[in-house]
């Protein structure tokens, strides 16, 4: 199970995410993270802190985000991310790609104001 | 495949493959059916015994008397006089330090002249083709050629032919190669693989060498584990034992700390599996409890 909410901290829409980033929850994750990125808020942190475990069906929707971010004018980024799940995109080669910060508060001010 | 079964995929790794005897047994006492089976290298070994139907406790006795130090311990001269003078004794590409015949006597008497008729369950085994550097996909003729095909450690053992095909060993092209499930139709997947260790000290020339290969394994891990893993349409659950103590490439004595090790890291994988496995029998997902924003 898996559960979505999203804060705005000035020009950052931070997604804090608890639970699994699987393939029963990637639909609704991806719909969530591109309705953001419709309405403009394209400047994206995703706070892992509660994220127990991905799947390649979670990295899909990750990478789904990240280009369309990325092809908008901005970004996703991750905070705070588990040593399970770090192993995971470690593996995946997402390390190479996403920027990832050890908290929420340094990954908002990664973005220019 | 059916929507109840999964596909496992058992990566490169020497004796560390016996965590997917652990794996084997979470996945038997939790009943879910494996229903494809691949396997690189060390991981061919037990991919092809669980094939054939063998239990848990087969498979790691299995183990114990198939990889012991003896069987790279007999090095083979004339190879070495070939290498040393390669003009003056003709050298070939049929080149291996160690002699293999008794790996190869271990692998008759493991598997004797069993096939991939034989197999209970469909097997697939990978091996690299010396010349070209593809991946060669086993599944046919006799299991104990396959394997051996699939082991053939280069500078240790000399290639082995499959089908007129020079092979030399798996890992070469792909040390888990989740790609053959993939190809096979498999929905969900999932996939045991090792990093290959870094030398604590580099102290010889073996080391060096034994260095230079783990970066460029564990490179081609990554990258065909990230491709395969977007390219799937369906789930690819990684396996990856962390292990409490260093495993060397003869440790036969810590078979029953890699078989917990596996098992460990496969149960905990599975409530997620139990809860796929279920959705996919039944209806579509529905896994989101809330999505909530707010200003």
């Amino acid at each position: 199970m898996m559960e979505v909410s999203i804060q705005q901290h000035n020009h950052v829409a931070v997604v804090v995410i608890a639970g699994s980033i699987d393939a029963l929850t990637a639909d609704a994750l991806v719909t969530a993270l591109l309705a953001e990125l419709q309405q403009g808020r394209t400047r994206l942190v995703a706070d892992f802190s509660a994220v127990e475990y991905t799947s390649s069906a979670g990295l899909r929707v990750l990478l789904t985000t990240l280009k369309d971010a990325r092809q908008r004018g901005g970004d996703l980024r991750l905070a705070h991310i588990r040593p399970n799940v770090r192993q995971v995109l470690e593996l995946s080669g997402f390390t190479s790609i996403l920027k990832c910060f050890p908290d929420r508060d340094s990954a908002i001010a990664s973005y220019p104001a | 495949m059916s929507s109840s079964g999964v596909a496992l995929v058992i990566g490169s790794g020497g004796i560390k493959c016996a965590a997917a005897i652990g794996l084997q047994r979470c996945l038997q006492h939790e009943a879910i059916p494996v229903e494809l089976l691949v396997g690189c290298s060390g991981g061919a070994i037990y991919a092809a015994a669980m094939a054939l139907g063998h239990d848990a406790e087969t498979v790691a006795r299995l183990t114990t008397t198939l990889w012991t130090r003896e069987i790279t311990a007999s090095p083979d001269r004339l190879a070495m006089a070939r290498m040393a003078f390669p003009r003056l004794l003709g050298f070939t590409e049929r080149f291996g330090l160690k002699r293999d015949h008794l790996v190869n006597a271990r692998l008759a008497e493991a598997f004797g002249d069993a096939t991939f008729a034989d197999c209970r369950t469909p097997l697939f085994i990978t091996a690299t083709d010396f010349r070209t550097g593809e991946q060669v996909i086993i599944n046919h003729g006799r299991i104990a050629d396959a394997i051996r095909a699939s082991i053939a450690i280069p500078f240790a053992f000399r290639p082995w032919e499959i089908d007129g095909r020079l092979c030399v060993d798996g890992f070469l092209s792909d040390p888990l190669p989740v790609g053959v499930a993939v190809r096979e139709g498999a929905h969900v997947i999932v996939a045991m693989g090792f990093e290959s260790p870094y030398q604590e000290r580099i102290s010889t020339g073996g080391r060096f060498a034994f260095q230079l290969s783990s970066i460029m394994t564990n490179n081609l891990l990554r990258a065909s584990f990230a491709f395969h893993g977007l390219a799937h349409h369906g789930e690819v659950l990684a396996v990856i034992p962390k292990f409490s103590q260093r495993i060397r490439l003869f440790d036969t004595a810590r078979i029953p700390l890699l078989i917990d090790e596996g098992e460990a890291a496969m149960r905990a994988q599975l409530p997620y599996l139990r809860r796929l496995l279920a959705t996919a029998s039944s209806t579509p997902p529905a896994g989101v409890t809330s999505v909530s924003s707010a200003p």
